[in-house]
């Protein structure tokens, strides 16, 4: 198959839906030509294939297609097309280029469908437009943030057009925010990523605020909190939205994505009605707990690294390694936390560390 | 905290030559062909192989000798002075001599001691304590392992190890008015000059890293060597992967956590992935990984017998690779610099190191070491200074 074939495909699968049928064959028979042409023509994952001394031809099940360690984004250019048809480069949040992983796109045809796809089912699952609140900047203002590029293909497909970004110019007026939400008589998606969220919940706090947010709101927060804010565990976090916002916990989402991903994965609560942290994976991606040792899956309901196999990542790498640990259970996975590795057990500082200035300052 | 006054009273015992007497005692103990506290640790120890714990602690304590003890005593604590009635020590990390000098050190300043354990080694500050108690039972009284963390407020000084947020944690509860003695995570290195047989320094390098699996503050994460004539570099890769494999039989590597697997996969994965790399791996295993860059770069750091050798042209090579590890830089060992080696300690100290010492030594720091570059027990007492 083509690229240009396999895209059409999944394409197709995606524009069928999140209920689509999750079909293994379907999946295989689209991942494993995507594999070999990623092998191909990607001279990055070429050279981890070889190293590992994966032969593709050798490959026959889209379980066994090696997995790009997300810290591998951070070191090559993991790509199939050359630099010069980069239409858009997103990177991960890090205080500095080199230390950043990037993720690299040639089209934004699959990324927009998986990510409208998704976001449409999960948090504006009536197809209404609805107005946004985005606790992020813009896309002009973060042009390599896949976050804010999601928040704005999302408002141009689902949002009213006074839908606003509160962060501007790097900076955002939390007391402006509280008062608006405040004398809100609509619904809206706020949405924005759990440090902000953290720092709105302590400013309504500090104000001795406490909100009920017109019937029809919905809350997603995502992206982890990344020294940025005190950390609450997910549990904590929602059950603060719920209390200082006045929402039902099965309308607060949590989005788990990653910048080296095309697609995300959603809590299905406000779909469902029922709060829920597992993360749904939509039919055209896979994910499997492995041990990491031996890179079999882990047994049934044990918890292991989560490789991500997305076939909406065409011009990249389709499976991703992440640094998650977590849990298959039906319909999806539950995320554990994050992996700690040697620092954990040594007192030598952990590989990345020394390339962070933020941890390097003293 | 009722221990905490039990320990003060048991001070009355740490007169400076008891004290010496009684840790050179265990540590004798310990290093003594057949030892019963290294055999039991090294069973028993979970994070290394035996064979790691047990060449690694005589390795470690072969020079730690009462004259040392003296020495370091009389070189850094002159009368009068006042030391803590009690010093909290909080423990980090898993490499069992550091846990034996963080005990015995503040120890040596008439100090009691509450040790909290590490969570990844609950057991060498333990046996260490119960080994100094065969010694000295007085001596060993004014030692208490605990881990009760109103001792952090309550005691008169405290030291702690432990990642930079740690340190930071503990010191923000200890406020000011207190002695507090922070040793954060560190990263070392290795330099290899043109005037050294490739296959010998390789083989001293290997066993720096194979003792403590690469895990430690003085594991070195890099190895710089000079790649003049060009093509010594990758001699000396291929050389540190043969030695690596030698060390499979002598010193094998621990059992790895999952976390740790999936880091050395993300670390062989990025380094494959990095454009003019040379990849030498453990066969069907991830025992070890020699990767050869392709220049003068900055890989992330090693840990886990995972070593990046990186060729550098001369040293200011050297120069502009530890330059921006201030301040995490701790140890640089060193081979084949010749005369060269005074420049060398320069740069080293420019980029934040406190020690400079012999490839092959790298995991045997004296016991007197000024470690992150303050004398170990000064920081502890309260000087007065007597004017004519």
């Amino acid at each position: 198959m083509t690229r240009a074939e396999i895209e059409r495909a999944v394409l197709a699968w995606i524009a069928e839906g999140v209920d689509a049928p999750a079909d293994d064959a379907r999946f295989e028979s689209l991942a494993l030509p995507l594999f070999r042409l990623q092998y191909e023509r990607g001279a990055a994952y070429r050279r981890l294939c070889d190293v590992f001394s994966v032969d593709p031809r050798r490959v026959r099940r889209w379980q066994d297609v090696p997995a790009v360690p997300t810290g591998a984004f951070k070191e090559a250019r993991i790509a199939i097309f050359p630099p010069e048809a980069t239409v858009r480069t997103f990177r991960t949040s890090g205080s500095t280029t080199d230390a950043r992983g990037a993720l690299h796109l040639d089209t934004l045809a699959l990324y927009d469908a998986s990510l409208l796809a998704t976001f449409g089912a999960f948090l504006c699952p009536e197809r209404e437009r609805i107005r946004f609140l985005v606790l992020a900047p813009s896309a002009a203002e973060a042009p390599d943030s896949s976050l804010s590029y999601m928040f704005e293909r999302a408002i141009g497909a689902f949002g009213t057009p006074d839908s606003r970004f509160c962060v501007q110019a790097g900076e955002w007026d939390p007391d402006t925010l509280c008062a608006e939400l405040a004398g809100l008589r609509a619904p809206v998606l706020l949405t924005g990523t759990a440090f902000a969220f953290v720092h709105l919940l302590d400013r309504l706090e500090a104000r001795g605020e406490t909100l009920a947010l017109p019937k029809g709101t919905r809350v997603m927060e995502t992206g982890g909190f990344k020294g940025r804010s005190r950390e609450l565990t997910r549990e904590a976090l929602h059950g603060s939205i719920s209390a200082r916002l006045g929402m039902p916990r099965a309308r607060i989402v949590n989005q788990y994505g990653m910048c080296e991903l095309g697609s995300q994965f959603y809590e299905p609560s406000l779909r469902t009605g029922t709060a829920t942290d597992v993360k749904f994976v939509p039919p055209w991606v896979r994910t499997r707990a492995i041990d990491p040792a031996t890179l079999e899956d882990v047994a049934p309901g044990e918890a292991g690294v989560l490789v991500h196999f997305d076939l909406a990542n065409t011009g990249s790498a389709l499976a991703v390694m992440t640094s998650d640990l977590g849990v298959l259970v039906d319909g999806g996975f539950r995320v554990l936390g994050r992996l700690r590795g040697a620092e954990a057990r040594g007192c030598s500082i952990a590989a990345d560390a020394l390339l962070d200035p933020a941890r390097a300052a003293p | 905290m009722r221990e905490l006054a039990e320990l003060a009273e048991a001070r009355a015992a740490l007169e400076p030559d008891r004290v010496i007497a009684a840790l050179a005692g265990a540590f004798e103990l310990w290093r003594a062909p057949g030892s019963a506290w290294r055999a039991q640790l090294a069973r028993e120890h979970g994070v290394y192989s035996p064979q790691v714990v047990d060449v690694g602690i005589v390795a470690a304590l072969a020079d730690w000798t009462a004259d040392v003890l003296a020495r370091l005593r009389a070189r850094e604590l002159r009368a009068p002075f006042a030391s803590p009635r009690v010093t909290a020590v909080w423990l980090a990390g898993s490499i069992p001599p550091a846990a034996f000098s963080a005990i015995a050190l503040p120890l040596l300043t008439g100090s009691a001691l509450y040790v909290k354990p590490a969570s990844a080694d609950p057991l060498s500050a333990r046996l260490f304590a119960a080994s100094l108690r065969e010694v000295d039972p007085g001596v060993a009284a004014a030692v208490r392992i605990g881990s009760d963390a109103k001792a952090l407020e309550e005691c008169d000084a405290v030291i702690a190890h432990g990642s930079d947020e740690t340190i930071a944690a503990i010191r923000a509860r200890i406020g000011v008015g207190r002695p507090f003695v922070g040793y954060g995570h560190k990263v070392s290195l290795a330099a290899i000059g043109a005037g050294v047989d490739p296959v010998s320094a390789a083989q001293k390098l290997a066993r720096d890293v194979a003792l403590w699996d690469g895990r430690g503050c003085l594991s070195p994460a890099w190895a710089l060597v000079s790649d003049s004539p060009r093509g010594r570099a990758a001699e000396v890769a291929r050389a540190l992967a043969a030695a690596f494999e030698e060390l499979e039989e002598t010193l094998p590597r621990g059992e790895l956590v999952p976390a740790e697997s999936a880091e050395l996969l993300e670390l062989r994965a990025r380094a494959a992935v990095r454009e003019g790399t040379r990849l030498e791996l453990a066969a069907g295993a991830s025992s070890w990984t020699v990767v050869l860059e392709g220049g003068e770069v900055r890989p992330p750091a090693g840990t886990l017998r995972f070593l990046s050798v990186v060729p550098v042209n001369d040293l200011d090579g050297v120069a502009r690779f530890c330059a921006p590890l201030a301040p995490h830089l701790s140890c640089v060992g060193h081979a084949g610099f010749g005369s060269e080696v005074p420049r060398l300690a320069s740069l080293a100290v420019d980029a934040g190191a406190s020690r400079l010492c012999a490839l092959g030594r790298m995991q045997l720091p004296p016991l007197d070491w000024n470690h992150d570059g303050q004398g170990p027990l000064r920081p502890l007492v309260r000087w007065l200074d007597v004017e004519p």
